[in-house]
């Protein structure tokens, strides 16, 4: 029973030198992990090969200090052992967690030993030795052991940087060699340069640390138990830092625990200002900060204009952004100075301490051969600066400084002493020329962490085979515990013309005689092909997300799946998860759902703009027809349009669901790049919606909300669904400003107001005003997260839009329903009434403060219709996503989660351990994280194709650099426009830094002159001093001229300049456009007339039933909107792009 | 200490074993001739003395006397040399009293006290070094010392302090465990009934996992039964043959 024994008494030193007696028991069988294992060691999955030519043993030395260079794929065979991870450990959580991940990874060669637990390969420390020794000792012995355990067929290399011991240990031992790492690299992997140059360029960094002078330039962080104790006692505040953008000198803000990023309440938080005071923290990391005394607090947003002036990066000398915040005038009084400190609602402070560093690896450019002059070129270390602004200038020991001027390189920060004014940082990989596309796009992909290397072999094997000479073919067994549903349905998918990556196609057909309808939305089966925890499933729960870039794309799984066996293309066989609808014909409510595996074959792989024109009647060629007979295709046509027709009928139904209860319609602007065969660009297109486009992203928020209910039913607290936070409000406050200024009201209180508010919102002369108010409110409302049911409140479940809002009209307070009203609300079916009244009394009120009250208000509302019930939008009180598993992983897990529940239901247990809510919720977090880099990539590759569109083109001369504007915030000194045409959002500024202004002349166009600019909230004016003057309104239209700013460290940014007051000519909305969005208009009219008017009793159960359904549909535009949006935190108030460059080929 | 790492990936604990396992048990009966049973046990690195004294009759205040059965008074206490900073006060501070009344009411669950009415029975135990699970050695060394004792029990009582921590529960937590953070609870068991005689916990610990945890520790109590019966089973062993 108890097999193990007490041998030896371990002493541990620690704080104050307690003497701390352990005990230490030792066993016989500890798994070595290798295939060779003569022993029947409990060898779990992950095993070395037996087949490499050596394994490979690192001190803890090594360990510590070169994990980088053992972190590369290449070397195979990697021994850890437990004393080197201790070592490990004590340097810090984070390097101790990396190596964790490593030895878990299936994708690394390398396992760990539990050498200090087995009886043989354990040595006591002796008295007197010295730890290094000691674990020197130990992982000599570990090797010693590991080559006689395995039987000798395999040579042990141990690998230290410790000279003495390998002179003293080398020759003990035939088999077992110890060597330096720099020896080991260059005589077992002389083909791997990346890694000995990753060591020449570590160990350098190492020295220059030894030698570091010792001139303070910083204050000494605390020690840890005095900021633990400082923490707990609330005199000092721990957070993490993020810097500013625009002020990375001297501006960074610590936000607190519990106001979380998303959260962006812009008044929490703490200042620090200066670097003296960030105290060599580094943007992202947690740190701990003291608050400092009112007196010296210093005012920021005087700071904001002062800070222009004394900046020493050499290309932030230019024209700085505009303040974001609201302006106070600039005084230069140290009262006034506090008194704006207050003002603008932070407390200003110092970092004491840094918690956990977050470094990650940094893109920087080494300076050009005039600009590193002055740099001591002797002792080859060179300042270079981050492609973020945001990150101090990193100071790195090179002998490659020569070679590598103006080149993008990734670095990794080795350490920042208090003597140093720059951290130190050794070089890992050389991107390339800084200015080339394939450069700068690399450099995109580091910055936003987005690592994506080709998919293995050992991936790769994994795949089913399927080529051009040998198809895949589906599996009979598989096929018979499938409904085959390949005869029976006519299934057809519509997707962007060029698609590859089918993977949702739909269905729709009559059934019992035309009473019932059945839609169905199918899935290709992806985790059908990807088994849990498989080596492609590992791959794909890392990359999370297919990212898109402007100009190619790194698809999450491999190309075999994605394109091929997961792609419901048309004519074969495929798998498919599918949601099968049994709908009323009449009423169109649900009568039944069914989820299940399914085999189908698409008949029809259309394309959006051919599935219009089907609808539009249209003659077109539908090409999957052309092989058939003119009879039958007539036929098959009138087959397909029918199918349409009826899709169209019924996302109508859904979506004039959602109108009734106010759903948002919300713009983004959407802009596909042209690209010529080399890929040049040569326009940008805005990008054209069709009503086809709604319907079929109505039935796939259909299929995602069905699936999220069933999923959360069958799992109450581990289910994967989406949530929204609660919106900013301070956002919609500049929304409510800009609206008021155009004589407009918009009411921000509910959804269902702000959608009627911003549908009043129009001017007849401007369509754009309506569209840009629209994107103001888009902006506002919060990221949708990925969530595991179990980690939130139920009530939090309902994304802002579904939480029930009550307002009681006597007090004018409002109250926020909990879960348990919620729930009490279902139960009583008071919800759905109230669904239904509302849409009678459209405004119907509803007082008081809990659901207990709220039921009996509810009959006092009937009774007397003295209350106001606001339902705060459409309850869409589930949410997930399920249809895109070929390029979301969450599509995958809620796929699992799906198939789990069905067998659930069917008695058998789950097949897979289900994650559990913990494991669901880091997943969760890991996967939001990886889409906001996604957008972030997106986004920047975005900025960078803009760059390069009119980086080629002469501003002056070329007219395309020309176009209309239209304002949209007034600041200081310059005003913010949107660039419909490309759809592109900047500042123009109207006074240059000389302080000259923009003056109109006749007939609008501009020109600087020396001036003011004075501010007002509707509309901003610039005087000169000769007397002319311009204004410039809100909502008006004026004519830019787009260049570009390049600048050799950072990416290129675009820059707006006013070249007239007035509207560009030859602009204006296509004639085309306009016309079909009026025939759509006219249709869902008429289509929602007809509803209107039908008799009340026709709301039977099921459609009560129905009403509640109807609200995935706010968040399907919040929903594709927002995976458009780019959120950046620090650009937050500054103009932030919408704008997508969608292209249909990715480079091969 | 929360930075150590309670159970490693591969199973292990901090000193070695895993979660299941034991420390290892060695105990002595009748160490002392002149009380009526003694018994010394060390459980890993916590070393704890019980003697027994009784039943006799009650001493002090007459009116403490059961008709019906006997009183169990138990004091426990800790030497000033057990920890690794001196002790100032070996007994008779709030843990030391909490920790007598919790033996208490589990021997008094455990002894067959109805035997001997108007009579006492006294339990001290002494913990001369401690490295966690002070609770549950003192019982497993009582229990020892009352079966020298030759007092009827209902079954031998065992004891185990087990923690959770990972979706894991580890059984038997030494010092460093039991300061790191682990939600522990002790359980003290009749192992051959499966009787619960005491449960003590006074951390934060999901519901859903207290059923898995009782179990583990139910587990490892019938375990430490099995070595406490080999002990007394031994020491009758060598008692017999030293009468021949």
């Amino acid at each position: 029973m108890i097999k193990t024994e007490r041998i030896l008494h371990l002493r541990r030193f620690r704080g104050r030198k307690v003497r701390v007696v352990r005990e230490h028991y030792l066993r016989e069988r500890v798994p070595c992990f290798s295939s060779l294992c003569q022993a029947d060691c409990a060898n779990g999955v992950k095993v070395l090969p037996g087949d490499l030519t050596h394994y490979v043993m690192p001190d803890a030395d090594v360990v510590v200090d070169y994990l980088e260079i053992l972190e590369l794929k290449e070397l195979q065979g990697i021994i850890f052992t437990q004393t080197a991870c201790q070592a490990l450990h004590s340097k810090g959580r984070r390097f101790y967690n990396r190596l964790r991940s490593l030895v878990k990874d299936p994708r690394f060669h390398c396992v760990q030993f539990a050498n200090e637990f087995q009886q043989y390969s354990f040595c006591p420390r002796e008295k007197g030795e010295s730890q290094e020794k000691w674990q020197t000792r130990c992982v000599y012995s570990a090797a010693v052991w590991y080559y006689n355990h395995l039987a000798g067929m395999m040579n042990v290399v141990m690998i230290t940087e410790d000279e003495e011991a390998v002179a003293q240990y080398s020759s003990l031992h035939s088999g077992v060699y110890v060597v330096t790492v720099q020896d080991y690299l260059q005589n077992f992997w002389p083909d791997l340069q990346a890694a000995q140059e990753l060591y020449a360029s570590i160990s350098q960094a190492l020295e220059e640390r030894e030698a570091e002078d010792s001139q303070r330039e910083f204050p000494e962080h605390l020690p840890a138990e005095v900021m633990e104790a400082g923490i707990k006692s609330g005199r000092y505040i721990q957070g993490t830092l993020s810097v500013n953008k625009h002020r990375a000198q001297s501006e960074a803000l610590v936000q607190t625990e519990g106001s979380s990023s998303q959260a962006m309440d812009l008044s929490s938080g703490v200042l620090v200002h200066g670097g003296k005071n960030r105290n060599r923290a580094v943007h992202g990391d947690v740190v701990v900060v003291e608050l400092l005394p009112r007196s010296e607090w210093r005012g920021r947003a005087t700071l904001l204009t002062e800070g222009q002036g004394d900046d020493r990066s050499p290309d932030d000398g230019q024209e700085k952004p505009m303040p974001t915040v609201k302006p106070i005038p600039v005084e230069k009084s140290a009262d006034m100075q506090r008194c704006t400190a207050e003002k603008c609602g932070h407390d200003q402070g110092r970092v004491v301490g840094v918690l956990q560093r977050n470094w990650r690896d940094y893109v920087v450019t080494f300076p050009s051969r005039d600009a590193s002059q002055s740099q001591s070129r002797s002792c080859q270390r060179v300042l270079t600066v981050p492609w973020d602004r945001r990150i101090p200038k990193i100071r790195i020991s090179t002998q490659q400084a020569e070679a590598l001027q103006d080149h993008r390189v990734v670095v990794r920060l080795d350490s920042w002493e208090s003597t140093s004014l720059y951290p130190n940082g050794h070089s890992v990989k050389v991107l390339g020329r800084a200015g080339e596309l394939e450069t700068e796009v690399q450099t995109i992909l580091v910055e936003n962490c987005i690592h994506v290397p080709p998919f293995s072999e050992a991936q790769m094997k994994e795949m089913p085979l399927s080529s051009p000479e040998k198809p895949w073919r589906v599996d009979p067994a598989e096929v018979a515990r499938r409904r085959d549903l390949r005869d029976s349905h006519l299934v057809f998918s519509i997707d962007p013309l060029g698609c590859e990556d089918v993977d949702d196609t739909l269905s729709v057909r009559s059934l019992a005689g035309g009473t019932l309808l059945e839609l169905g939305v199918h899935i290709a089966d992806v985790t059908h092909f990807v088994p849990e925890g498989s080596l492609t499933d590992l791959e794909a729960r890392t990359r999370a997300t297919t990212y898109y870039l402007a100009d190619r794309r790194y698809d999450m799984l491999p190309a075999v799946l994605s394109a091929d066996l997961c792609s419901l293309l048309g004519g074969v066989d495929r798998y498919a998860m599918s949601v099968l609808w049994e709908l009323d014909a009449g009423s169109l409510a649900v009568r039944r759902v069914w989820f299940g595996r399914t085999v189908i074959r698409s008949s029809y792989q259309l394309h959006y703009e051919l599935a219009q024109a089907l609808l539009n009647g249209e003659e077109v060629r539908v090409p999957e027809l052309e092989r058939f007979c003119p009879e039958e295709k007539d036929l098959k046509l009138a087959q397909l349009i029918q199918a349409l027709e009826m899709l169209t009928r019924v996302s109508r139904h859904l979506r004039l669901q959602r109108d009734r209860g106010g759903a948002l319609e919300l713009e983004g602007v959407e802009v596909r790049a042209q690209l010529d065969k080399d890929k040049n660009i040569t326009a940008l297109v805005p990008r054209q919606p069709l009503e086809v486009h709604e319907t079929v992203a109505e039935c796939m928020i259909y299929a995602n909300h069905w699936v999220a209910r069933k999923i959360q039913e069958s799992f109450p607290n581990r289910a994967l669904l989406r949530r929204h936070p609660p919106p900013r409000l301070e956002l919609f406050s500049q929304l409510v400003d800009t609206a008021k200024a155009m004589g407009f009201s918009v009411d921000t209180r509910t959804n269902k107001a702000l959608a009627d508010s911003l549908d009043r919102a129009v001017d007849p002369q401007d369509p754009m005003v309506n569209r840009l108010l629209r994107m103001m409110a888009t902006r506002a409302m919060s990221q949708a997260l990925y969530f595991s049911t179990g980690s939130q409140p139920q009530d939090q479940y309902y994304h802002y839009a579904g939480r029930l809002l009550m307002t009681s009209p006597t007090t004018g307070r409002r109250f926020h329903c909990s879960s348990v009203d919620h729930v009490q609300f279902k139960h009583t079916n008071v919800f759905c009434e109230c669904e239904f009244l509302c849409y009678h009394k459209s405004h119907l009120q509803f007082h008081g403060p809990a659901a207990a009250a709220a039921a009996v208000c509810f009959s006092a509302a009937v009774s007397s219709e003295k209350f106001c019930f606001c339902l705060s939008g459409l309850a869409l009180d589930r949410y997930t996503h399920f249809t895109s598993p070929i390029r979301r992983y969450a599509d995958m897990v809620v796929h699992r989660l799906l198939t789990a529940a069905l067998e659930l239901e069917q008695g058998a247990g789950p097949a897979g351990i289900l994650a559990t809510n913990r494991e669901l919720e880091e997943l969760a977090q890991h996967i939001n994280n990886k889409n906001w880099t996604a957008q972030r990539a997106q986004s920047a590759s975005t900025g960078l194709f803009q760059c390069l569109f009119f980086r080629d083109r002469d501003p002056q001369t070329d007219l395309r650099c020309v176009a209309d504007a239209i304002i949209y915030a007034i600041r200081d000194n310059g005003v913010l426009v949107f660039v419909p045409e490309y759809g592109i959002k900047g500042p123009v500024y109207l006074r240059n830094k000389e302080g000259q202004v923009v003056s109109a002349e006749a007939g609008g166009s501009c020109k600087w002159q020396g001036g003011k600019v004075r501010r007002y909230p509707s509309y901003i004016t610039t005087t000169t001093a000769g007397g002319c003057s311009a204004t410039f309104r809100l909502m008006s239209h004026i004519t830019v001229r787009i260049s570009v700013r390049s600048s050799s460290c950072h990416s290129d940014t675009l820059v707006l300049e006013v070249i007239s007051n007035q509207p560009h000519r030859g602009s204006g909305p296509p004639a085309s456009q306009g016309h079909r969005q009026l025939v759509q208009e006219v249709v869902r009219l008429a289509e929602s007339a007809q509803q209107t008017a039908a008799p009340t009793h026709k709301l039977s159960r099921q459609e009560r039933d129905f009403l509640q359904s109807r609200t995935p549909n706010l968040y399907s535009i919040l929903e594709e909107i927002r995976e458009l949006a780019l959120m950046d935190l620090d650009a937050l108030s500054q103009a932030s792009e919408q704008t997508v460059l969608t292209v249909p080929d990715p480079l091969p | 200490m929360a930075g150590l790492e309670l159970l490693s990936d591969q199973g292990y604990r901090l000193d070695g074993r895993k979660a299941t396992e034991l420390r290892k048990v060695q105990a002595r009966m009748g160490v002392f001739a002149q009380a009526d049973g003694s018994a010394y046990l060390e459980q890993g690195n916590t070393k704890a003395l019980a003697v027994v004294y009784g039943p006799h009759e009650i001493r002090g205040a007459r009116s403490r006397a059961l008709h019906d059965r006997a009183i169990i008074n138990c004091q426990y206490s800790m030497a000033t040399f057990s920890t690794a900073e001196r002790k100032r006060r070996p007994h008779g501070d709030r843990k030391s009293t909490e920790m007598s009344l919790h033996l208490k009411q589990t021997f008094e669950a455990a002894v067959l006290t109805q035997l001997y009415p108007r009579s006492q029975i006294d339990i001290y135990v002494k913990i001369l070094q401690s490295d966690g699970g002070n609770y549950s050695v003192c019982v497993n060394a009582a229990t020892l010392a009352v079966i020298d004792a030759g007092i009827p029990m209902r079954d031998y009582v065992c004891a185990c302090t087990v923690g959770f921590v990972d979706e894991t529960s580890l059984a038997d937590l030494c010092y460093a465990e039991e300061s790191g953070g682990v939600s522990s609870l002790a359980l003290a068991l009749l192992p051959r009934g499966g009787q619960i005689a005491l449960v003590q916990m006074d951390a934060r610990l999901h519901q859903d996992h207290l059923d898995t945890l009782i179990e583990a520790a139910m587990t490892a109590c019938k375990g430490v039964s099995k070595v406490l019966d080999q002990v007394v089973r031994q020491h009758l062993q060598e008692g017999s043959t030293l009468r021949e």
